[in-house]
Order: structure tokens, then C-alpha cells, then sequence
């Protein structure tokens, strides 16, 4: 066990409490979404606060399907998510194993950059990136979007993979070259393979970073065709019709899952790609 | 794909242009820059920007620190409160701000309901729409959502401290005080500082949680740089004057980052 001799109370029942107040604090707002999720509109505004649900009942979910375009607006974020991830990980995958392997002129000056950019804001953008694609005319449009949100996964994905395969040792590589593999040949067969826990790593990365984008998406995409969930959920609550908490909670209770699930699925990649950013970063 | 953006920031920074008339803008000079100090918006939402990051980047930090001790100490189910508690990272701020406005609301509110119940206040409270109670809760929602990356860096950093070091400070006999302000602390504080500065340059160009929960409001009263910058850009389709605005923020973070940075190195050398 890696007992690090802090806390020397840890296996007793301070340390359960511990650990159990903080999973509360994390985990209780997603509780009270389902709860408004699954009581009946009318009776979340006449019975006062109710910390268990007295009735269940899916209409919530079934009225964002029907009242407002939850449906439309769920396959738009899927459509960017996928395409901004597959754009991503295709780009960096072969820049990231260049940086590794090869010792080329302007390679340091190349990374620095890269983690610069990297640390741009998206604020900064906004204002070019609306211009530049309002004079390509691609305002409200699925390239805006997903070019938008690339500015920022491609760097993130190649400083990731970058140090993913720098980790893997070289032998390997060199070895199947002696056996008669060429360079690109030791790449897709030895390197690539090996990378996957990385690949998995930076994918989750960005598509959860993109399937929550608010900002690039809001400013982007204001039309009905093109609007993704964050957006969808914001017109939600800013309506000017009043509020339908139960449909709100529905809709958020949706836009959470597949990214919760996607996370909890794969968080051990996750929490390694984490780990070995810190450690290197 | 970036640098050609940023740079052309820094040109529309000096012109008057506004999306409607793109092809009219005048240039301006510095003259964004120079109104910008006769704007009282703007130099009010400068303290709101110094009090939205000191409160978050440090309330971030004061939570995430005894998580990730706790996590440390390699208790069963370890694993699943770390997965637990990184949940709240991985939602969309759309939802986090959703939720937190939805346990704050005035009618429906669970928050009040607790709080009148205990007999902590007497009658509830529009959280969202007073002055300091608003930036208390989107702080609160700001710092539920970013201490789990937070607890789960500095529990990479706390994994790779040598076990021996705790051993040889236990053999000479210091308590577990001791060894964490004279071990762990030491040895954590590289990490801890790089996050802070990380979480410090993110928090003050973030938009969303003010933007999604506020609005900035009431009245101007949560406006940072960043979300002043984004809502006349958003509400008023200007160009210039908003940019001009992000690129001063980014530009004063970037001083301040390399003084901290150095000071950091030059505090190592002494050590």
C-alpha cells in the first residue's frame, strides 16, 4: 500500500467520514438534477422542496424532445465532438511522433510554440476567429465550430502524445527496423499500438473538452441547425417564457451522460494521461 | 492557425471596427487603449478579475490539498472516491451552472430551505441577485468543478514522493505535523506553485460559469476583464475595444508570470 505516513489516523473512521463527505460534496448536485428530473412540472412549484421524489415520471424528458429541438441539438454535439476529436487525433499523431523521435532543426523552438498557443485563451480568439469566418462565410456552419475548437485540441493533443511516445522505448522500433521494417513501417506496427492507452487518453481529452464547450460554441453557432447542447441548455434557463426546471434538469441529465460515462469507462487512461502531464509538465 | 489570430487581435485592437461594418473601421491607434482607463466598467471590473482569481485559484487550491492527502493515504475504495470526485471535472459548465443556480434559487432553492431550517437565516436569500452573495456561489460552483483536476495533479505529485524520506523523518523522530510541513509541503510546493499560476492565467480569461449563471449582473457587480470583454463583443457585436481589453489582461498575466516565475526560481536557489 502506499502508505505515505501523513495521516496516521487513515484506516480509522475519520477516514471514511473524510472520504465520504467529499464524494457527498461531489456527487449531491447530480442527485437533486434527477430529482427535478423525474418529478412531475407541476408539483416541483406547489409542495415545496422535496428531498425525495414523491412521484416519478419521465415526461420531463419526453417534453424536450417534443417542446424544444433537445434531439437536433444532441446530434449537432455529437457531430462536432466526433469530427473535432478525429481531426485532432489524425493531426497529432504524426506531428507528436516526429517531435519525439526525430532531431530536427527548430524542433525545441517548434514545442515551445505549440504550449504557447496552447495557452492562449479562447477569449483572445473569439474576436479574429468571428471575422475570419465570417469573411470565409461559414458563420453558423459545422467547420466553424470544429476549426474553432481544433485551435486548441491539436496542440493539447500533441504535447500529450508527444510525451507519450517518448516514453516508449526506442529499441523496439530500432529492432523491427534491423528486422527489415521500414521507418513508417516501425511507426504503424511497433509505435502505434503501443501509443493506444495514450491515443485513448487524448480522444477522451478532447471530445469531453469539446462536447462541453460553451464559448466558441455559442458565438458560433446561434442557428437552430447548427446549436449544441451548452447552448441549447443555456437558452433553457435564459428563456424568456419562464422556466421549465423539470425539462432543464432533463436536458442537463442528458447532455451529462455520455461524457460521465465515457469518463467513468475509461478513467484509467484518463487519470494516467493526467498523471504523466503533471509529472512532466 | 493560431498565431495568424492572435496577431490579428492585436490589429483590430487599434481600430473602431464592429462586425456590421467591417470594411468602414477606422483606425484608432491606442486609442482603445487609452479609453479604456476613462471607463469605469472597465477599470471596476479589474478588482472583480484580482478578487475572482486570489478567491478561486486559493479556494481551489485549500480544497484540493486535503483531498488529495486523504486520497493518498491509500485507504480501500480509494479508487472510487478519486472517480468520484473527478465527476464533477469532466460536466459540461452549461450543467454546472444549471445546477448551482437551480440550489440557489430564491423559491425553490434547497440552499435556502437548509439554511432556514438550521435557523441560519431568518428569510431566504436571491443568492444570484445581490452583490456578494452572487460571487460567493459562482465561485463555490467555479471551485466545486476545478478542484478535482486539482486534487488529482497534486496526488500524481504526492505519489512520486520516496517513501524513504518519510522513514529516515519518522526515524529522527518527527510527528506527523512535522513530516508534512517539513517533507510533503517542500516537495509538493513546485506543483503547487505551477498550478496555481496554470489555474490563475485559465481563471482569469474564463467566461462561462460567470457568464452562464449571471450574466455578470446584477448590474456589473461579477463583470471581469474576460466576461465584460465577451459580452460587448456578444451583445454589441464590437470588435476593437473588446480585443483591446483581453489583449491588456493577457498581457499584464504574462509579466506577472514571468516575475512569479522567476521568484520561484530564485526562492529554489536559496533552498
Amino acid at each position: 500500500m502506499g502508505a505515505q505516513g501523513v495521516l496516521d489516523w487513515r484506516k480509522g473512521p475519520a477516514t471514511g467520514l473524510a472520504a465520504f463527505l467529499i464524494v457527498f460534496v461531489a456527487l449531491a448536485p447530480f442527485y437533486w438534477i434527477f430529482n427535478i428530473a423525474v418529478t412531475p412540472e407541476e408539483q416541483s412549484f406547489t409542495q415545496g422542496i422535496r428531498y425525495l421524489p414523491t412521484a416519478f415520471t419521465l415526461d420531463n424528458f419526453v417534453g424536450i424532445f417534443e417542446a424544444v429541438s433537445f434531439g437536433r441539438a444532441f446530434v449537432n454535439s455529437v457531430v462536432v465532438a466526433v469530427s473535432v476529436t478525429a481531426f485532432t487525433i489524425v493531426l497529432s499523431l504524426g506531428a507528436a511522433y516526429a517531435f519525439a523521435r526525430f532531431n530536427f532543426r527548430g524542433r525545441r523552438l517548434l514545442i515551445v510554440s505549440l504550449l504557447l498557443i496552447y495557452m492562449l485563451p479562447g477569449i483572445l480568439l473569439l474576436v479574429p476567429m468571428m471575422v475570419i469566418f465570417r469573411t470565409l462565410g461559414i458563420l453558423n456552419t459545422y467547420p466553424a465550430l470544429i476549426l474553432a475548437e481544433a485551435t486548441h485540441a491539436v496542440p493539447f493533443g500533441v504535447w500529450l502524445l508527444t510525451n507519450y511516445f517518448a516514453s516508449l522505448p526506442r529499441e523496439l522500433e530500432e529492432a523491427a527496423q534491423v528486422d527489415g521494417c521500414d521507418r513508417m513501417g516501425a511507426m504503424l506496427r511497433i509505435a502505434l499500438p503501443l501509443a493506444v492507452p495514450g491515443i485513448v487518453a487524448a480522444a477522451l481529452f478532447v471530445f469531453i473538452a469539446s462536447w462541453n464547450n460553451f464559448l466558441f460554441a455559442f458565438m458560433f453557432t446561434s442557428g437552430e441547425s447548427v446549436r449544441t447542447l451548452p447552448v441549447l441548455l443555456r437558452m433553457f434557463v435564459m428563456g424568456e417564457s419562464g422556466v421549465y426546471w423539470g425539462r432543464v434538469m432533463a436536458g442537463a441529465m442528458l447532455t451529462t451522460l455520455p461524457v460521465a460515462i465515457a469518463f467513468l469507462f475509461f478513467q484509467r487512461y484518463l487519470i494516467r494521461g493526467l498523471a504523466a502531464g503533471a509529472v512532466k509538465g | 492557425m493560431t498565431i495568424y489570430p492572435a496577431m490579428y487581435a492585436l490589429g483590430i485592437s487599434t481600430t473602431d471596427a464592429n462586425l456590421l461594418r467591417l470594411d468602414s473601421a477606422r483606425a484608432l491607434g491606442l486609442g482603445n487603449y487609452t479609453k479604456a482607463w476613462d471607463d469605469e466598467i472597465f477599470t471596476e471590473s479589474l478588482w472583480h478579475t484580482l478578487r475572482w482569481v486570489v478567491v478561486n485559484a486559493g479556494g481551489q487550491m485549500l480544497v484540493a490539498l486535503p483531498v488529495a492527502l486523504l486520497l493518498n493515504t491509500g485507504f480501500r475504495g480509494r479508487g472510487m472516491v478519486r472517480a468520484a470526485i473527478l465527476v464533477p471535472w469532466v460536466v459540461p459548465g452549461a450543467v454546472v451552472a444549471i445546477i448551482w443556480r437551480y440550489m440557489v434559487d430564491a423559491n425553490y432553492g434547497v440552499l435556502n430551505d437548509v439554511l432556514l431550517r438550521l435557523g441560519v437565516i431568518a428569510e431566504t436569500i436571491a443568492w444570484i441577485g445581490e452583490p456578494l452573495p452572487s460571487f460567493i456561489v459562482i465561485s463555490t460552483a467555479t471551485i466545486w468543478a476545478g478542484f478535482p483536476f486539482f486534487a488529482v495533479t497534486l496526488l500524481a505529485a504526492l505519489q512520486v514522493i520516496p517513501e524513504d524520506l518519510y522513514e529516515a523523518a519518522r526515524i529522527d523522530g518527527a510527528g506527523a505535523w512535522q513530516r508534512f510541513t517539513k517533507v510533503t509541503l517542500p516537495l509538493l510546493m513546485p506543483t503547487i506553485l505551477l498550478l496555481l499560476l496554470l489555474r490563475t492565467i485559465w481563471l482569469a480569461h474564463s467566461v462561462d460559469l460567470i457568464f452562464l449563471m449571471s450574466n455578470g449582473g446584477p448590474g456589473y457587480n461579477n463583470y471581469t476583464v474576460a466576461v465584460y470583454s465577451f459580452i460587448l463583443t456578444w451583445s454589441q457585436l464590437l470588435l476593437g475595444y473588446p480585443s483591446a481589453l483581453v489583449i491588456m489582461l493577457s498581457v499584464v498575466l504574462l509579466i506577472a508570470s514571468v516575475f512569479y516565475i522567476r521568484s520561484i526560481e530564485r526562492s529554489r536557489e536559496w533552498m
